[in-house]
Order: C-alpha cells, then sequence, then structure tokens
C-alpha cells in the first residue's frame, strides 16, 4: 500500500503542472462544498444559540422567514391577546435589529434587542443557559435610553473598553449603560446589546411591531397544550397559520436542525456540480494517461506486475489525486469560510453569522475527494490493465 | 533444458491482413547456454524473444520454460513467470523516467513481494555489481545511454532469474559502452545464467555458442 502511495506520489511530482491542471476541478469543487455548507453550519449554530437561551418552559411565537410564504407581522396587541390563556404566565414580546453604535468616534453595527425593561429578567435571567450579570444591574421598569451589554460589545468591540456608566451613540441617541453580561461563550449573546423595546421601536419608526414574543407556561401546566391554544388564538387573530411558528424550544432546536439540512444539502448539492466537472477532469487524465503511458506499463508488466499490480498503481494514481485536490479544497474552503466571516462581522454585524468548518464537514469533504478520485480512476486503471506487455512496450 | 520451443507459430491480424510472424520455430536451449539470434528485419526474431520471455503468447505451438508450459498458464501466472524466471534488457532501455537508478532496479521486487529495506539493500549491491553505486540516485535523464543499459542490466538480476533476454541490448549504444554491455552479460553468462541475444550486429552474434539465424519466421540454420 506504501509502496504504491509511494509511487504514485512520484507519478505526480513527475507532472506537477498536469497533475495542478487535473486537481483544480476537484480544488474547486470541495472548496466550494466546504464554504457553503459551512456557512450553512454558522447560521444554524447561531440561531440554535439564540434560542438556547430560553429555558424548556418557553414558547416562543416568531415570523417565519422561508421562502414562498408572507411573512405575517406580530403586535404588541398579539402579544397582549396570549395573555389570558390559562396556563400562561408571562407574555414579553421582543424586537431586534441591527443597529450602528457608536463608542468614543468607531461606529460598529450591533445585533439590538428591545425588550419590556420590566421583563428583562424574567425573560432572559430565568431557568436554564439564563443570562448572568457581571457588573451592574438588569433593566429596570420605567428606563428608557439605558442599555444592558453583553459582554463582548463591553470588551472585545470597541478599542476602548465600556463600563456601567459609559455613554454609547445608538443610531443617534446617547444611551447609558446601566449592566454588562457576564461571558457566556456563545457569540450571539455575547455580542448583542439589551434595551427598552418602546425606545428601540421609537428610534427605528417600527411602530408596535414585534419580532417574536416569548410565553412562559405556569409551573405545572401542560406546554403542548398551551402551545395549541396561542396557535388557535394567533390564526384567529392573523386568519392563518403560515408565516409564523409556534414552538417550544425543544421543537424549535429541532425545526432549525431540519430548515438547515435543507440549506446545507442544496448548498453541497449545487457544490457537488463542480466537483462532477473535476471527476470528469480526472477520468480524461486518467484516460489521457493510460495513452501516454503505455510503455511505462510494459516496463511494469515485462518486470513482473501482474495486471492486478498494474491496476492498483493506476487506482491509487486517481485516489492520491482525488485526496490531494480534497485536501486543497479544504484548505481554500477553510479560508473562503474565514473571508465570510470577515464580510459577515463587517456588513451584518458582530456575531450574527460565523461560518464554521466542523470536523464531520471536513472528513466528509476528504472522503468524497477520495471516492471521486477512485471513481473517475476506475475506468481508466481497468484499461491500463489489461494492456497486452507487447503492445505495451510497443508503443 | 533452460528454454524449449516446439513448433510455435505467431500470426498478427493488422486490419483484414494476416501476418504470420513465425511458422513453425522449434528450438531448444540448454541451461547456462550463451545464444544469439541474428536474421533480417521482420524475420521474427523479436518476436520469438517475446515469446520466450512470456510477454508475448504464441497462436499455437508449446512454449516451456524450466519445464513449465507456458501455453496453460493464466496471465497472473504469466506474470509469475516473467517476476522469476526471466530479466528482460531492452534496446530503448526502458526505465522508468521518474524513478531513480536505485528505484528502477528495486522494482521487479516490489512485485515479487519482496520489503523495502531488502528491495533497496539488492538494488544497491546489483548497482554496485554493474559499477553504478555512485550513480544510484541519479534519474535516468541523468545517465549515459550505456550507463542507462548497465542500470537496466541490474534490474533485470533483481530476482535473481535464471535466463537473460535481450534485445538488441547494443542498438542505441556507441561501439565502446556497447562493448561494455556485451562484456557485463558475458560475464553474467559465465556465471551460469542463460543468455539469449537478439542483434543485428555479426560481430557481437559471433561472440555467442550457440547461433540462430532466421528469415522469413523460421530457423534457417542453428551453429555450435
Amino acid at each position: 500500500m506504501l509502496d504504491y502511495l509511494r509511487y504514485s506520489m512520484r507519478t505526480l511530482m513527475h507532472h506537477k503542472l498536469r497533475s495542478f491542471l487535473t486537481l483544480l476541478g476537484v480544488i474547486i469543487g470541495i472548496m466550494a462544498i466546504v464554504s457553503m455548507v459551512s456557512v450553512g453550519s454558522g447560521m444554524e449554530e447561531s440561531l440554535r444559540k439564540q434560542l438556547e437561551v430560553l429555558g424548556s418552559d418557553k414558547i416562543v411565537v416568531s415570523p417565519r422567514i422561508a421562502y414562498g410564504t408572507t411573512s405575517v407581522i406580530l403586535t404588541d396587541d398579539d402579544a397582549r391577546a396570549l395573555e389570558s390563556i390559562p396556563g400562561v404566565a408571562f407574555v414579553s414580546p421582543i424586537y431586534t435589529v441591527s443597529s450602528d453604535v457608536e463608542f468614543s468616534g468607531e461606529t460598529k453595527v450591533m445585533q439590538v434587542m428591545g425588550v419590556d425593561p420590566e421583563k428583562a429578567e424574567e425573560t432572559f435571567g430565568r431557568g436554564a443557559g439564563s443570562y448572568k450579570l457581571l457588573s451592574g444591574r438588569w433593566l429596570q421598569k420605567g428606563d428608557r435610553y439605558k442599555l444592558v451589554l453583553g459582554y463582548s460589545v463591553a470588551r472585545d468591540t470597541f478599542t476602548r473598553d465600556l463600563w456601567v456608566g459609559s455613554r454609547v451613540n445608538l443610531h443617534g441617541k446617547e444611551f447609558e449603560v446601566v449592566g454588562v453580561f457576564a461571558k457566556a461563550g456563545d457569540r450571539s449573546r455575547d455580542y448583542s446589546i439589551y434595551t427598552s423595546i418602546d425606545v428601540l421601536r421609537e428610534l427605528f419608526n417600527a411602530g408596535n411591531r414585534v419580532t417574536f414574543i416569548v410565553i412562559r407556561v405556569e409551573k405545572g401546566a401542560d406546554i403542548d397544550k398551551v402551545r395549541m391554544q396561542v396557535e388557535d388564538k394567533l390564526k384567529r387573530r392573523k386568519g392563518t397559520d403560515k408565516g409564523y411558528y409556534v414552538v417550544t424550544q425543544k421543537e424549535i432546536m429541532e425545526e432549525v436542525g431540519e430548515a438547515y439540512n435543507v440549506v446545507k444539502v442544496v448548498f453541497g448539492g449545487l457544490a457537488s456540480v463542480s466537483l462532477i466537472v473535476g471527476a470528469i477532469g480526472i477520468a480524461n487524465t486518467m484516460i489521457m494517461n493510460v495513452t501516454e503511458r503505455r510503455r511505462e506499463i510494459g516496463v511494469l508488466l515485462a518486470s513482473g506486475a501482474s495486471r492486478a499490480q498494474v491496476m492498483r498503481i493506476f487506482l491509487m494514481d486517481a485516489a492520491l489525486l482525488g485526496v490531494a485536490g480534497g485536501a486543497a479544497g479544504l484548505a481554500l474552503g477553510y479560508g473562503v469560510s474565514l473571508l465570510i466571516n470577515v464580510a459577515a462581522e463587517r456588513y451584518l454585524g458582530e456575531g450574527v453569522l460565523v461560518t464554521s468548518v466542523t470536523p464531520e464537514l471536513a472528513v466528509f469533504s476528504l472522503l468524497f475527494a477520495l471516492l471521486v478520485g477512485v471513481v473517475s480512476g476506475m475506468y481508466p486503471a481497468y484499461r491500463a490493465s489489461r494492456l497486452e506487455p507487447v503492445e505495451a512496450l510497443r508503443a | 533444458m533452460a528454454i524449449s520451443l516446439r513448433e510455435v507459430v505467431k500470426r498478427y491480424r493488422t486490419g483484414k491482413v494476416v501476418v504470420e510472424a513465425l511458422r513453425g520455430v522449434s528450438l531448444e536451449i540448454p541451461r547456462g547456454e550463451y545464444v544469439s539470434i541474428m536474421g533480417p528485419s521482420g524475420s521474427g526474431k523479436s518476436t520469438l524473444m517475446n515469446i520466450m520471455g512470456a510477454l508475448d503468447k504464441p497462436s499455437s505451438g508449446s512454449v516451456r520454460i524450466d519445464g513449465i508450459e507456458l501455453t496453460r498458464l493464466s496471465d497472473s501466472e504469466l506474470a509469475e513467470v516473467r517476476r522469476r524466471k526471466v530479466g528482460f534488457v531492452f534496446q530503448q532501455f526502458n526505465l522508468i523516467s521518474k524513478l531513480s537508478a536505485l528505484e528502477n532496479v528495486a522494482l521487479p521486487m516490489w512485485f515479487a513481494g519482496v520489503s523495502r529495506s531488502r528491495r533497496l539493500r539488492r538494488a544497491k549491491e546489483l548497482l554496485e555489481l554493474v559499477g553504478l553505486e555512485r550513480r544510484m540516485h541519479h534519474k535516468p535523464s541523468e545517465l549515459s545511454g550505456g550507463e542507462q543499459q548497465r542500470v537496466a542490466i541490474a534490474r533485470a538480476l533483481a530476482n535473481k532469474p535464471e535466463i537473460i533476454l535481450a534485445d538488441e541490448p547494443t542498438g542505441n549504444l556507441d561501439t565502446a559502452s556497447g562493448m561494455e554491455v556485451i562484456k557485463l552479460l558475458e560475464e553474467l553468462n559465465a556465471q551460469g545464467k542463460t543468455l539469449v541475444v537478439v542483434t543485428h550486429d555479426t560481430d557481437f552474434g559471433r561472440r555467442a555458442r550457440m547461433r540462430v539465424k532466421m528469415r522469413d519466421g523460421q530457423v534457417l540454420e542453428v551453429e555450435r
């Protein structure tokens, strides 16, 4: 095995330019797959983490962002209407927006979450995965131009650190920092800013719009039953059950996973097309190779190689081409995904989208490249092994 | 007998024309013999050599090497015969250009399943034998014709075959390096290897103890 590998390395290095051109198809294909799937994984990851904030006794109503359905606009009135459902302990509407944030001359784009100040601690500070304060306090009833910052907003975003008492310009208005959260280790949380929902909506002329609604059920209440009633009520109010989700945290996790699997498969599928082109490239080079290396095959046969050994030599060539292309594609794909991060940070704000090249993705792409190599090398290798020694030597 | 041929016929089909390259050749070559095969081009001498070395299959007739009937062997058994019983030396040297001299010599041992360290040790010894130990890491393109042919001879010896088959081994060499190659081959014969040489060169051919003259796919005469 090692000997075949060594022999194929020699072949690869002997025809550097041709090997590289052959590889290009595979490199581009794998690069596209890795970078596209990493975006899908990253989106999934950041949304999942965002939702983890909510405890297991919570129900969330959020707009559907999938294609082909018109998004329903939720309002304060919808939120208020849900309060009367039996088993509902608490309803908290939330409005989120990407906003420019200026501090001591630097401007960044950041995710801002507006919440009813009175309900802030209830919404984020209770149950599993809850927020902990590092310093200062939660938003309180009557707070207007006050902010509580995620850890990374305070420490990693601006050249100067922010502290309780710092003054920050958010979309042109001055706010005062009243609290800083402890590090949660999750970018979407650590890079978010929390303020009053009413102030945020005034600032962005959002009327009484709500991005999502968090509902907490009473202790001992049947969460699925409450959820169904929430669905019924919203359906009556909105005249449709499309355009928004009503889900418990567990369901969100499952749905998010599924949705992003579709995204990943579609992205991966598109990228696979270029990989097929790459495979045809390998097959083409390998067939030319067999013709061009007839004399070499003759020498191998005259030196006592069996047909099976000749076949293995050529299969190893193809496998090596595949893996080399896969490794280069993986490295480039990883590079592209890092570039996407930089671009996302600049244009979407920090922590909104962080692509992730998972170990599974890396292993999968290498194996896939190997498979592409072997499959496209099979027929050429077979042809090589069927040559008659004398004919091969005559070439 | 090292090689024994009976009524060997070889027909080629080129398009619609059938060419008879060998028309019933019978030949007995004893162990340790030094044989030259001479004749004009197209007389079938190379075809005969290829059949002796299991590189080609006869259309009819019998071929025995070391008592083994080749016409009854499968492809992989024929590969085994090429690997163990014969060593080839070609006019074109036929070294693999991407491998060093050492690796070229070690190649047949790879196919015979010899471990890498043992192959390289023996390849080195063989290169010493042909006087090229200093050139062992050179690629064929960095060697002269004579040196390349000596590497090819070392390769032919790799798996310790009984028989050396050389097809015009001096055909691409100048007189001096041709002579060196002849000397080397004759030395191997003196050590007990059966040596069969196909050549145009009558001076070279005359040196053999057994001289086979061919014409039109048949053996014209055998001199001893």
